[in-house]
């Protein structure tokens, strides 16, 4: 398990969320005091970190 | 002189000037007979907490704004404040707060605004109020938007670039799920 691939897609998938979130309200789609505002960098946070370990297996596998 | 501000609404729409929104609604609420107005002068709307309900006001960036604000009886010791929600679980960031000893039971001002452009348009936030004094409490909100375009603000095209930059990088990272597992030889 390549922990640092782990902590490197959760990490960036954490700050695209993020930033996708701040688009989001800044385009007026979601208010400022929307929980959509608070789930999405998590939700990223999570996801990221499962694909990198599911990335990380597929190259062990090779 | 401190009567509007004894009114959470009055200081609801203190903070229209202040946050200098466009698009708003308001709501208010309360024991103690608290109604509150405000006049946007270059705007030339009058919006009425009491009235106005889910309307959507629109706001200028900049704008004058007179207003008024009464309670039904002398208040006596009141306090109270105004704050912007922001998402869970940040809670609240306080604007303003009062505090004071009164028999006034109204009060009324003008109050300029000028937005800097670091402030987003469009974004659609909600500045709550609330009041206390010795004959109950008052508590309102308004959803304010500041008028213009996303673009107004170099925070949106920050964020853009932010949103692309990281993506990439995401992208970069995960690459290896797009391509096909080679099947192992044994």
């Amino acid at each position: 398990m390549n922990v640092g691939r782990i902590i490197g897609t959760a990490v960036l998938g954490f700050l695209f969320f993020l930033f996708l979130a701040v688009d989001l309200v800044l385009f007026g789609i979601v208010a400022l005091n929307s929980v959509l505002v608070t789930l999405l960098p998590v939700l990223g946070l999570i996801a990221g970190a499962v694909l990198g370990g599911i990335v990380g297996r597929r190259r062990a596998d090779v | 002189m401190n009567g509007i501000r004894m009114c959470a609404a009055g200081a609801l729409f203190g903070l229209l000037v202040a946050g200098g929104a466009p698009t708003a609604t308001a709501e208010l609420e309360g024991t103690n007979g608290c109604q509150a107005s405000g006049a946007f002068l270059d705007g030339g709307f009058t919006v009425d907490a009491a009235t106005i309900g889910d309307d959507l006001v629109t706001v200028l960036r900049s704008d004058t704004v007179a207003w008024q604000g009464s309670v039904a009886a002398p208040p006596g010791e009141y306090s109270g404040s105004i704050s912007v929600e922001l998402p869970p679980p940040f809670g609240d960031v306080e604007i303003d707060s009062w505090s004071g000893d009164s028999q006034s039971t109204s009060n009324e001002g003008v109050r300029e605004y000028d937005l800097p452009s670091l402030v987003p348009a469009g974004v659609e936030f909600e500045v709550v109020g609330s009041h206390t004094d010795q004959n109950g409490t008052c508590s309102g909100y308004v959803r304010m938007e500041v008028e213009g375009g996303a673009f107004d603000s170099p925070l949106t095209a920050i964020s853009l670039v932010g949103t692309v930059a990281t993506g990439a990088g995401l992208a970069a990272m995960l690459r290896p799920l797009l391509r096909p597992v080679p099947k192992k030889v044994v």
